[in-house]
């Protein structure tokens, strides 16, 4: 994410990777913004008002967890190639988990065992 | 002694080998080797390159459905320590580890019928395609350019070694 500039003007000009090292950690896993996604609208975290994200971190977009300083830039971001990709790549089937490479290499459901009584 | 399956390619981590990586919400992802971390690392899904069981069994490569993959499980919870058990255990791990080699060269096996036809096709096409490479034998007669050197085979007598009699 961070670092990229796909619309530069300038060609020589590199990607910086400091800012690309940075964004690394901080961005969600695609599977952590499915299970957001799959989420009620009670259950999603209103936004808190924090004065180090863009625009007091009001201005969000789900899909590709990032903030925006304000509404225009952000509606400008849900038209842009890379959301909608985005978009799409959400709409499909469930990210690959842990569960999956057990199954796929010949291991059963896991065994809980007999469910405890609930008193 | 737990042997976990490696997020990106499933095969057997086996204890002190691979790496574990924890993400900041606890989730573990374990690798065996370092090429499935790099892979990781690069945010490839599983599902989508070739040599991972993920994909394989997707697109209907291996054997999917078997009554043989019950057996392996992730059994949350504790099990009292019994001989007898663990004998027929250890007996049984072998066995089912046959049936499977057995069942799994079997679907191949019925996976790869009808290539022959296909491999046949695509031979005719090609001598169909490049019949102009091949020369008549008469051509090479008369032009020893176009072969290739030919190298005898020098023979000789070589006594019989009888090592194993005796």
């Amino acid at each position: 994410m961070g670092g990229k500039c796909p619309h530069r003007k300038v060609k020589k000009r590199r990607l910086s990777h400091k800012t690309d090292r940075r964004a690394k950690f901080l961005v969600k896993g695609d599977d952590m913004v499915y299970d957001e996604l799959r989420k009620t609208d009670e259950e999603r975290k209103s936004l808190p008002l924090d004065e180090d994200l863009p625009g007091m971190g009001q201005y969000y977009c789900i899909h590709c967890d990032r903030y925006f300083a304000n509404v225009a830039v952000r509606d400008e971001h849900f038209k842009t190639k890379r959301h909608k990709k985005r978009l799409k790549q959400m709409m499909g089937p469930a990210p690959h988990t842990q569960l999956d490479a057990d199954l796929a290499g010949g291991m059963g459901m896991p065994d809980n065992g007999p469910k405890l009584m609930s008193v | 002694m737990r042997l976990e399956k490696c997020w990106f390619c499933s095969s057997t981590v086996y204890p002190g080998h691979g790496v574990q990586f924890v993400r900041n919400d606890a989730k573990i992802f374990r690798f065996c080797r370092s090429k499935c971390h790099k892979n990781f690392k690069m945010k490839r899904n599983p599902r989508k390159v070739k040599w991972t069981k993920a994909y394989r069994r997707l697109h209907g490569k291996d054997m999917t459905q078997d009554s043989t993959f019950e057996f392996e499980r992730k059994r949350n919870r504790p099990e009292r320590y019994d001989r007898n058990l663990t004998e027929n255990t250890l007996k049984a791990i072998k066995k089912i580890d046959k049936v499977r080699a057995t069942r799994e060269a079997k679907y191949i096996e019925r996976r790869m019928t009808g290539k022959k036809a296909k491999e046949l096709r695509e031979a005719q096409k090609e001598l169909e395609q490049n019949i102009s490479l091949v020369k008549a034998p008469a051509l090479l007669k008369e032009d020893p350019s176009l072969t290739l050197p030919i190298k005898v085979k020098v023979s000789q007598k070589q006594p019989e070694v009888q090592l194993m009699e005796e």
